[in-house]
């Protein structure tokens, strides 16, 4: 989106800035808070170039993207009597989707998808055994965690 | 070039000798040991020498190859930034507050070298906790640049690019929030690589801002820096941010020509926003041309301002690092350097709401920016506006007050490679850096490696 115009940060007196520090717990000597006041504004200056309006439904900034929950498909699918085999088919559809696909363009690489499909679910389940035989352990894939950490 | 020997070949020669048996890695370990001793005195750039270690890990290296075992990394001699966890070795992040702080575990990073067979040095000088500058009232001075020992190296990782370029260690490890490990690469004249976000682990390296961390490799070319990432990328699952990158291996990449390639030159940057001196405007022509030789198309390419990257990381780097310090500020406040009180403290002022707008409009720019490298395979500008200043013009606010160049990239979330792109009249070094999309980490290294090749820079070393 376009940047908004920047905010304008108030001043803060030394006054002022003493009561901050306090409330942050930091006791400065007097040449100490001078070298905050000298750094305090190169900072609010930093702040100030920074666009802050913006519509409230536009707030995307702070996003958290947990990994794929493991085996909560499992916990969500209904139990099944041990003397009694799912087919394939009727596994495939106890599975719930998967709640997000994972964009392909932001993948790093093709392999290790993060959300096992329905297919392989499919499969594992009609044939269990055979599909922890196949299976080799993958490296879990997570999406770069940029911000909100 | 004075005096290097085998301390001057780059990883690949050494790597490729000592698997022919014709350099045996305690030889080689001994040499730099040995150069160490002779040189660091004027640069300050080891913390601490791990001699017994080192050559203990060169024999253990040299019974390997004995039995057989090969690998680009194994026997090859390296020293790490002081904020990566080694066990049993002590690691202060270059502070007082850490000066007794033995780990019980290496960072991820060093067991993948160890793994690999690589032979660690020692520890390296940084700025403190890697933010604060240039600091004379820490227990240990700051390092000095081999070129030119009144000069500053850049930071924060000032030890491992005046060890690089010094011939005291044929490769190293940094850290890159804001420019950590490009700004020494650009003044000491090597090469440094801050890798797109997730790709190195940063689990036991000591950290400085999260959302900005990297770690990366520095050494004398790319193509070191690419046999570095082969052992150093790979998903952690201990690290929350780590990511499986692409299964590629970055050193067989930096072999494939240029032709073809799209390249962006960001005028803006150095000609208007932090105008780069005549040597700067100089060099960055020399290298579009070199880069036109190779076959790449070179256009000029438009990016947001620097100041408005610049302004984003350094509200984010100092609420973060604020944080991180916060409790050992209130405590031991007059324990740390007086910079890295000017640089960290007015981080206790910054609104919860201006940090949030900070990270808002780092969204938008992670989009620009993208969208611009949508059209170029890289981008090019200078890391920096001249060649390395002198350290006594370094002022404790110069994170603040002069932009950096190279936040470009930390805020993008984009990799990131410094080359060295040319000297000054007076044999300074100056640095080029290389920016490709996101995972685009072979892209970057393979361009460097071929502009180094065809640019002819790599055989002046300092004279010590």
């Amino acid at each position: 989106m376009a940047a908004q115009p920047a905010s304008t940060v108030p001043t803060i007196s030394p006054a002022e800035m003493q009561i901050l520090i306090s409330r942050a717990g930091l006791v400065l000597n007097p040449g100490q808070m001078a070298d905050l006041v000298l750094a305090w504004r190169q900072v609010a200056g930093l702040i100030a170039a920074i666009p802050q309006g913006r519509k409230l439904a536009d707030d995307m900034a702070l996003t958290f993207r947990l990994p794929p929950p493991a085996d909560a498909d499992a916990a969500a699918r209904p139990v099944v009597s041990a003397a009694v085999k799912p087919t394939a088919r009727s596994a495939s559809k106890a599975a719930p989707r998967p709640q997000r696909k994972p964009a392909k363009k932001a993948l790093p690489a093709k392999k290790a998808s993060p959300v096992k499909t329905r297919t392989t679910r499919a499969k594992a389940a009609a044939s269990p055994a055979k599909a922890a035989a196949k299976a080799k352990p993958k490296a879990r894939t997570r999406r770069p965690a940029l911000r909100g950490r | 070039m004075t005096g290097g020997g085998q301390t001057f070949l780059s990883i690949a020669e050494a790597g490729r000798l000592i698997a022919a048996k014709k350099l045996s890695p305690v030889e080689l370990t001994r040499a730099l040991l040995a150069r160490v001793t002779a040189v660091d005195p004027q640069l300050n750039a080891f913390l601490l020498v791990t001699e017994r270690q080192a050559l203990a890990a060169a024999r253990a290296a040299e019974r390997a190859i004995a039995a057989g075992r090969r690998g680009p990394m194994l026997g090859i001699p390296l020293a790490y930034k002081d904020i990566y966890e080694t066990a049993g070795i002590r690691t202060t992040a270059h502070s007082r507050i850490l000066a007794d702080n033995v780990p019980t575990e290496d960072a991820e990073t060093v067991r993948r070298l160890h793994a690999a067979g690589a032979v660690m040095l020692g520890k390296l000088a940084t700025h403190e906790f890697a933010i604060g500058g240039p600091a004379f009232d820490l227990p240990w001075p700051p390092a000095r640049n081999p070129w030119d020992t009144r000069r500053f190296t850049g930071g924060s990782s000032s030890g491992s690019g005046a060890a690089v370029a010094a011939g005291l260690a044929l490769g190293a490890l940094g850290s890159d929030t804001g420019g950590s490990i490009r700004l020494p690469a650009a003044y000491c004249g090597i090469a440094g690589l801050k890798p797109t976000p997730g790709l190195v682990s940063r689990r036991g390296v000591i950290p400085l801002a999260s959302s900005l961390d990297t770690a990366g490799p520095m050494a004398w070319t790319a193509q070191d820096c690419a046999i570095l990432l082969d052992a150093l990328a790979g998903h952690d699952p201990l690290d929350p941010a780590s990511v499986q990158g692409p299964a590629v291996s970055y050193a067989r990449a930096v072999e494939a020509p240029l032709k073809g390639l799209r390249i962006g030159l960001v005028r803006r940057f150095y000609e208007h926003d932090v105008p780069g001196s005549p040597e700067v405007l100089q060099m960055m022509t020399r290298a579009a041309a070199t880069l036109r030789g190779l076959g790449c198309r070179v256009d000029e390419a438009s990016l947001p301002p620097v100041q408005e990257y610049n302004a984003v990381g350094r509200v984010i780097i100092s609420s973060e690092a604020y944080a991180l310090h916060e409790a050992t500020l209130k405590t031991r406040l007059s324990d740390f350097s007086r910079v890295f009180r000017v640089r960290v403290l007015a981080g206790a002022l910054i609104r919860a709401a201006d940090y949030i707008a900070a990270q808002r409009r780092r969204t938008d720019l992670i989009a620009e920016t993208r969208r611009v490298l949508e059209r170029f395979d890289v981008l090019i500008a200078p890391p920096t506006a001249g060649a390395a200043p002198l350290l006594t013009e370094q002022r404790p606010d110069d994170g603040f007050s002069r932009p950096l160049l190279t936040t470009v990239a930390n805020v993008a979330a984009i990799p990131s490679l410094v080359v060295c792109g040319g000297f000054t009249a007076t044999g300074l070094p100056l640095g080029l850096e290389i920016m490709g999309p996101a995972w685009g980490d072979a892209m970057v290294l393979r361009v460097g490696h071929q502009f180094e090749q065809a640019a002819g820079l790599r055989g002046r070393r300092p004279m010590l």
